[in-house]
């Protein structure tokens, strides 16, 4: 114990727990008098309107890489089934175009929470009936319902299929029907089809949304495990900068056969 | 509705406007909803003969009375070129977004979101979007968007929209009518009834056309139980094209062989001379 530094380790262990604290318990956190009310719609729930992006920090991006799952709580390596860890260590080293965003795809989920919004913001619209997120990058979008209805049947989605609910003063999202080729980073960290995400969004201040996402993945993964990042109300810019990326994109030789290339050279 | 300003209706508007729509805590009316155009103008906004399971469509444009786009000589003939090489050169078969206005009235639905402040339009086609922000912020400058720079403002219970910053890589529908770069176009979206919107659009582009032309149809909400906009996402194809595949099924292309792919892999790393 003395070999420890004992303020990094209380300090990791803080940023780690306390999202989670604050998603088990938002209605404590909605009442904590030390912050400023948090704005509500006229149904009461949490207004989670605005344009947001992923507080990673200047200095975990400079750690990490911009291309690296830099989320407190991530185990790293992430928990792989035997042999799956193979074919991602295989992919990170000599096949880096494997990943669909080097083809402009949209991100999947958690990514485009994840990653491309610390750099690229996100908008959120919000009446009662849904929540609609609006990607600055690649103009992806989320459409999510609040009625917490069932997941379409024979659907597949780079973003899967979201599904909202809210539990007290927490939006709840339960996210399915991937289409099981997005990857988790660009280190290779990926997922496949039975891939199935909750995201936990929580208002806790004005400008502050504690979010979690937990990812399970049976066929991936032995375990689930689950990502808290801090997202924060962009103070420096007011809205969305269209940002397209595939135009002119010539790629189709990178592209596997799994990707949908049928005359792959990597076969 | 205090914020709303009463201004005479423009000349040439129909004249079925007593509709009053519901409205949002704000006042203003509320196009929530899943929208789709029944027209067939994305084959050709000039109107067009009956092919391949498509019926015979009108012109959508309404000034002039022709119908017809009023081209300048050479865009005339671009549009002519357009239409010889137009399987290749149509940007959609690029998977570019289809800017404004062909994306209202191409064949998939599109989806309002609106809250008091707030008003987005979400297509199907390529998951493009358009944030409608008020016109008191002034548009970008200086750059172009396949979607454009959209600013709106209320005229009664007409939603005028003004859209700028239009690039030259959209064209107007499959046949190779286009613009260029200095388009900028007017929208007006009008609610009849419940279920029916009324779309205008003015165009204007001085290196394209020779004067300001109007196009006019309707909108019709999509009332099936649980409608969504679903993911269209282009992946491109072994022939080096974009194809619009999503949502597609994972067991049609994903074969999972994990044991499988490590030994390709190491052969062909063996073969490279790699450990």
């Amino acid at each position: 114990m003395r070999n420890w530094n004992i303020p990094a380790v209380a300090f990791a262990l803080v940023f780690a727990l306390a999202p989670a604290v604050v998603a088990q318990s938002p209605q404590a956190t909605a009442d904590n008098s030390n912050s400023p009310p948090i704005p509500r719609l006229a149904d009461g729930h949490p207004n989670l309107q605005g344009l947001w992006h992923n507080e990673v920090g200047a200095a975990a991006l400079r750690q990490a890489g911009l291309g690296d799952i830099h989320s407190p709580g991530v185990p790293l390596p992430l928990p792989y089934l035997p042999v799956l860890d193979k074919i991602r260590e295989y992919r990170l080293e000599h096949d880096p175009y494997h990943d669909p965003e080097a083809h402009c795809h949209v991100p999947g989920v958690p990514r485009i929470i994840e990653q491309p919004s610390s750099i690229m913001p996100f908008r959120i619209i919000q009446d009662e009936k849904y929540v609609t997120i609006l990607f600055e990058y690649v103009h992806d979008l989320r459409i999510i319902p609040q009625d917490a209805s069932p997941h379409p049947k024979n659907y597949w989605a780079w973003d899967g299929d979201s599904r909202g609910r809210w539990e007290g003063d927490t939006f709840v999202v339960d996210v399915a029907n991937f289409n099981g080729r997005s990857w988790l980073d660009m280190d290779a960290n990926f997922v496949d089809e039975n891939e199935h995400v909750v995201e936990r969004y929580t208002l806790v201040d004005p400008n502050t949304i504690a979010y979690s996402a937990t990812i399970e993945d049976p066929t991936v993964f032995t375990r689930p495990w689950t990502m808290h990042l801090t997202l924060k109300k962009n103070v420096s810019k007011d809205r969305i900068v269209y940002y397209d990326c595939h135009e002119g994109e010539r790629d189709v030789d990178h592209y596997t056969r799994s990707e949908g290339n049928a005359a792959s050279k990597h076969e | 509705m205090s914020i709303s300003i009463a201004i005479p209706r423009a000349a040439g508007q129909n004249a079925a406007k007593s509709y009053s729509p519901p409205r949002l805590s704000d006042g203003t009316p509320d196009f929530r909803g899943i929208w789709q155009a029944r027209t067939t103008a994305y084959v050709n906004v000039e109107g067009h003969s009956a092919q391949n399971g498509i019926g015979k469509a009108e012109s959508i444009i309404v000034d002039p009375p022709d119908g017809k786009i009023p081209y300048l000589p050479d865009a005339l003939k671009q549009r002519g070129d357009n239409y010889k090489n137009r399987e290749a050169a149509d940007p959609a078969s690029n998977c570019f977004q289809a800017g404004v206005p062909r994306a209202v009235y191409l064949p998939t639905p599109f989806q309002i979101f609106q809250s008091p402040g707030n008003l987005a339009i979400v297509y199907t086609d390529n998951h493009a979007y358009r944030i409608v922000d008020p016109s008191t912020i002034p548009h970008d400058d200086g750059i172009d968007f396949f979607m454009g720079d959209s600013r709106g403002h209320w005229e009664g219970d007409t939603l005028v929209v003004d859209v700028t910053d239009l690039g030259d890589q959209t064209w107007l529908d499959e046949t190779g009518n286009f613009h260029s770069d200095q388009l900028h176009v007017i929208e007006r979206y009008t609610l009849l009834g419940p279920d029916t919107m009324q779309y205008e659009a003015r165009l204007e582009d001085p290196k394209t056309f020779s004067k300001p032309w109007t196009i006019r149809f309707l909108l019709y909400r999509d009332k099936e139980p649980g409608a969504r906009i679903t993911e269209d996402e282009c992946l491109e194809g072994a022939d080096g094209r974009w194809h619009h595949l999503s949502p597609s099924d994972p067991r049609a292309v994903l074969h999972h062989d994990y044991e499988a792919e490590l030994a390709a892999a190491a052969k062909n790393l063996a073969g490279q001379g790699k450990p």
